[in-house]
C-alpha cells in the first residue's frame, strides 16, 4: 500500500504557536505520525482509532481532528491538542481508516447526572403543577373578591367567543329576545330556593359545537349545539344546573389560577420553539380543563337537588348523559366538553336512582317558552 | 508592531439553512427538548466559518451539557416563577388575556413590567453566565478562551446602571454601555492572556450624535404640529407630520449607529496580555442595509409560500368551513395544511438566520483586524473553567439572541 503523506497545521494545546507538521499513514502500525523538529523527540504518533473529527465544521475543504481522551474538564472528550488537515487524499485515507473518526465520546457518568437531574426537574414541575399550585389556587380562589372575579370572568367569555368566532365577524352571543326571557325563566327556576353567592350571567353561543361551560364569577355560557341536540327543556336545564354547580364550588376560579401559574411553567420547559403558543394553549385549556372527579360529582348532586327543588324531572339527566355516552362511542370528533366529563353512563345512573325518589314532576319551561330558547340564535 | 491578522468568514447560505430546518424539525417532534442540541450544532457552524490567519475557531459546547444545565435551571425558576405568576394573576393583573378597556391594557403592561422586574436580575445573571459559557467553549489554535466568575456582581451593577439611565432618560447610556462591557471584557482571557477594556466612556457620545438629532427633529416636528394645530395652519401640520415620521426613522437608525459605533469604539480600545490590540470597522449603512434587504426578501419569500398553503386549505377544506361536519377527510387535510404551516414557520427562521444574521457576522468578523499578532504565539493554555457550566438560565429564559 502507498503511504499517504502530506502537512498539517498543528497546535499542541498547550501553546499558541502553529507547527507546520508533515504527516504521514502508517496503515500497518494503524498510526498517523506527526513530524515536526519542535515536537518533543521530533515526532507524535496518533492511533487512528483514538483519532475524532469535529463535527458541524462550515469548511468543506479542511478537517480538524483530535484525539479522544480519558478525561476533560469540558464536556466533549477530546484532548486539547488540534490538527487541520487540507490535502484532499489524506482525508479520503484517513476517513476510511478511522474506524470511529465521527463518534461523540461522551465522559463517564453524564447519563447518570442527566437522568438525576431530570427526575430532579419533572419532580419540582409536578411538585409545582400539582401540589403547590392547586394548594395555592384553592387558597387564592377563596379570598379572590367577587366583583373581580366577575370582570375577569367577562374578559374569559369574550375572549372565548373570538376563538370560536375567528372566521365570523360580530359577536356569537345569541340575542333572541323572546329566548332570552325563556332562559332567564329557566334560570329563575331553577334556582328558586337556592342561595347562590353569584349573579349568574347565561349566555348562548351561536355555534354548532355541543357544549357548555363556565367562566369565573357566574358567567354561563351554552352552545346553540347543546340545545337542538337536548329534547326538551329539562335536559338543559340539567346542564345548566351543573355548570351553576361548578360557579358556586368556584372550581372554574380554581382552575384559572392554577392554569395561569402553570402557563408560566410551560412556556418555559417548552422554550416556546412555536412562537407564544403557550398562551393560546393556556386560553384553550382554562375552558377545556377537567375539574377534578370529585368536583363533577359535587355539581352533579348540586343540579340535581336543584332540579329537585324546582319540580323537574332528574331523568332528563340521565337521559342526556345516555346521548353523551353514545356521542363519545361516536367519531373523532369528541366535542370537549363530553370528553372532560368522564363516566356518564354511571352519572346517568345516578341520576336515575335520584329520579325514583321524585313525586309530580312538570317540564321547567312551557312548550312556548322552549320553542323560543330553541330559536333564541334565529 | 508586527504581525497583523485580518478576519475572514467561510460560512455559507444553503449548508447552515439545511442545519438549521433539520435542527429545528427534530426540535418540534421533540417537543423542544432538541433544541439545545439544535443550538450547539449551528454555534459550530458559526464558529468553525470564522477564521484568523487560516485557523479557524471552535465550539467545544455539548447539548448534552446545555440540557443538564437546563435542567438544573428549571428546578428553581420553576418554583420562583410559578409563585410569582399566580400572584400576579391573584391579584387580577393577567397576562394572558386580551385586555378590553384601557384600564385593563394598563393593568396587564403593569403585570408584564412587574415580572420582567422580578426575572430582571435573573437574566442579567444569565446573561453573562451565557457569555462565560460561550467564552469557555470556544477555542481558537486550540487555546480556550474563558471569563472569571462575576455573575452576581454584574447583575447588581447592571440594575444599578440601568437604574441610572432611567432616571437620567438615556442621557448617561455611554457610560452604562462602556462599563458593563468593561466589567466583562477585563474579566475575560484568552489561554493565559488576559483583555482589558481600554478608552475613555465620554468618547462614546459621539456616537449618540444620531440619536440626538432624531429626538431634536421629534421636538421639532411635535412643537410644528402643536403650533400649526392652534392656528389652524394646514402647512405647518403637515410640515411637522413629515418631520415626525423622518425623525421617528432617523432615531431608529441613530440607536443601530450607536450599536455599531460603540461596537467599533470599544473593540478598538481593547487589549490583549498589554500588547495585542485590534480595530473595528463595522459600517451601520451595510448593516442596515443587510437587515432592510433581508426582511423585504424573506418577507416576499414568506408571503408567496404562505399565499400557496392558505390556497391549498381553502381548496381543500371549502366544504367544511361553509358549517359542514368534520369528516375523517378533512381532518386529515387540516392536520397536512397544519404542518405545512409549521415547516414554513421553520423556513422563515431559517431564512432569517441565513440572510441576515450570518451576513452581519460576516460583515463583523471581515472587519475586524488584530494587530501585533505576533505576540500571540507565546501565549499559551489556560487551565478550563470548571465552573461555567451550560447556560441553563440563559436557556430558561431566553436570552440567547440569535445564535
Amino acid at each position: 500500500m502507498r503511504h499517504a503523506q502530506a502537512q498539517g497545521r498543528f497546535f499542541d494545546g498547550e501553546q499558541g504557536l502553529r507547527l507546520s507538521v508533515d504527516l504521514y499513514i502508517d496503515a500497518a502500525a494503524e498510526t498517523l505520525r506527526l513530524t515536526h523538529p519542535n515536537l518533543p523527540e521530533g515526532s507524535q504518533y496518533w492511533p487512528l482509532w483514538a483519532i475524532r473529527a469535529l463535527s458541524d465544521q462550515a469548511r468543506d475543504d479542511q478537517m480538524v481532528l483530535s484525539l479522544v481522551a480519558d478525561e476533560a474538564l469540558d464536556s466533549a472528550l477530546i484532548t486539547t491538542a488540534r490538527l487541520t488537515v487540507e490535502e484532499p487524499e489524506i482525508l479520503t485515507i484517513l476517513s476510511r481508516l478511522c474506524p470511529d473518526l465521527n463518534r461523540r465520546d461522551i465522559a463517564r457518568g453524564t447519563y447518570r447526572k442527566v437522568t438525576l437531574w431530570t427526575g430532579g426537574a419533572i419532580g419540582a414541575l409536578l411538585l409545582m403543577v400539582f401540589v403547590i399550585l392547586p394548594a395555592m389556587a384553592n387558597t387564592l380562589a377563596t379570598y379572590l373578591p367577587i366583583e373581580r372575579e366577575v370582570a375577569w370572568g367577562q374578559t374569559v367569555v369574550r375572549s372565548m367567543e373570538q376563538v370560536l368566532g375567528r372566521s365570523r365577524s360580530g359577536g356569537l352571543t345569541c340575542s333572541g329576545q323572546d329566548g332570552l326571557r325563556a332562559l332567564q325563566a329557566m334560570e329563575d327556576r331553577l334556582t328558586e330556593g337556592t342561595d347562590t353567592q353569584y349573579d349568574l350571567t347565561v349566555a348562548v353561543f351561536d355555534h354548532p359545537m355541543v357544549n357548555a361551560f363556565a367562566a369565573p364569577g357566574g358567567h354561563i355560557v351554552l352552545m346553540r349545539g347543546l340545545i337542538e341536540k337536548a329534547d326538551g327543556p329539562d335536559e338543559v336545564a340539567a346542564v345548566l344546573g351543573h355548570e351553576i354547580g361548578h360557579v358556586e364550588a368556584r372550581d372554574v376560579t380554581r382552575n384559572a389560577l392554577r392554569a395561569a401559574g402553570s402557563a408560566g411553567l410551560l412556556s418555559l420547559v417548552l422554550g416556546d420553539f412555536a412562537g407564544g403558543g403557550a398562551a393560546v394553549l393556556l386560553a384553550e385549556w382554562t375552558l377545556n380543563a377537567s375539574y377534578t372527579r370529585e368536583a363533577e360529582a359535587a355539581a352533579d348532586i348540586y343540579a340535581l337537588q336543584m332540579l329537585a327543588r324546582s319540580g323537574t324531572d332528574a331523568t332528563a339527566m340521565a337521559r342526556f348523559f345516555d346521548k353523551i355516552a353514545k356521542l363519545q362511542e361516536g367519531g373523532p370528533d369528541l366535542p370537549g366538553y363530553l370528553s372532560t366529563h368522564p363516566e356518564s353512563h354511571q352519572r346517568a345512573g345516578l341520576a336515575r336512582v335520584f329520579a325514583e325518589d321524585q313525586g309530580v314532576t312538570t317540564p321547567i319551561l312551557s312548550a312556548r317558552e322552549w320553542k323560543a330558547l330553541q330559536d333564541i340564535c334565529k | 508592531m508586527n504581525g497583523q491578522i485580518q478576519g475572514s468568514y467561510h460560512g455559507k447560505g444553503s449548508p447552515l439553512f439545511k442545519l438549521y430546518f433539520i435542527t429545528a424539525i427534530f426540535t418540534v417532534l421533540t417537543l423542544g427538548i432538541y433544541r439545545f442540541w439544535a443550538k450547539t450544532r449551528i454555534r459550530k457552524y458559526i464558529w468553525s466559518s470564522v477564521s484568523g490567519d487560516g485557523d479557524s475557531f471552535e465550539y467545544t459546547g455539548t447539548g448534552i451539557e446545555k440540557f443538564l444545565g437546563f435542567l438544573v435551571a428549571i428546578v428553581i425558576l420553576a418554583v420562583y416563577l410559578g409563585i410569582i405568576q399566580m400572584a400576579l394573576f391573584y391579584f387580577g393583573l393577567n397576562l394572558f388575556s386580551t385586555p378590553q378597556t384601557e384600564a385593563q391594557a394598563l393593568a396587564q403592561l403593569f403585570a408584564i413590567y412587574i415580572t420582567l422586574l422580578a426575572v430582571l436580575p435573573l437574566m442579567l445573571f444569565a446573561q453573562y453566565r451565557a457569555r462565560r459559557y460561550r467564552m469557555a467553549r470556544s477555542r481558537w489554535r486550540g487555546l480556550r478562551f474563558g471569563m472569571e466568575n462575576g455573575a452576581w456582581v454584574y447583575a447588581l451593577r447592571a440594575m444599578g446602571y440601568y437604574l441610572l439611565n432611567l432616571i437620567t432618560l438615556g442621557l448617561m447610556n455611554p457610560l452604562v454601555t462602556f462599563k458593563l462591557e468593561k466589567f466583562m471584557t477585563d474579566r475575560t482571557w484568552y489561554g493565559d492572556a488576559q483583555f482589558e477594556q481600554e478608552g475613555r466612556w465620554q468618547s462614546l457620545y459621539a456616537g449618540m450624535k444620531h440619536v440626538f438629532i432624531g429626538l431634536a427633529l421629534l421636538i421639532g416636528g411635535f412643537v410644528l404640529i402643536a403650533v400649526g394645530g392652534a392656528n389652524d395652519t394646514i402647512g405647518m401640520l403637515i410640515g411637522g407630520g413629515l418631520i415626525f415620521v423622518v425623525s421617528y426613522i432617523w432615531f431608529l437608525i441613530g440607536l443601530v449607529y450607536y450599536r455599531v459605533y460603540a461596537f467599533n469604539y470599544l473593540t478598538g480600545h481593547k487589549l490583549l496580555d498589554g500588547q495585542v490590540t485590534f480595530g473595528a470597522r463595522l459600517e451601520t449603512g451595510t448593516i442596515i442595509g443587510k437587515v432592510v434587504v433581508g426582511t423585504i426578501v424573506i418577507g416576499v419569500i414568506m408571503g408567496v409560500i404562505f399565499g400557496i398553503i392558505a390556497g391549498i386549505g381553502t381548496a381543500s377544506l371549502g366544504s367544511f368551513a361553509q358549517g359542514g361536519t368534520l369528516t375523517g377527510a378533512s381532518i386529515s387535510s387540516l392536520v397536512v395544511i397544519g404542518i405545512l404551516y409549521m415547516l414554513a414557520f421553520l423556513a422563515a427562521g431559517g431564512l432569517s438566520l441565513i440572510m441576515i444574521t450570518q451576513p452581519i457576522i460576516e460583515h463583523a468578523v471581515t472587519n475586524i483586524t488584530v494587530y501585533n499578532a505576533d505576540h500571540l504565539d507565546s501565549i499559551r493554555q489556560r487551565t478550563a473553567d470548571a465552573g461555567a457550566d451550560a447556560e441553563g438560565f440563559a436557556d430558561a429564559l431566553d436570552v440567547g439572541g440569535a445564535i
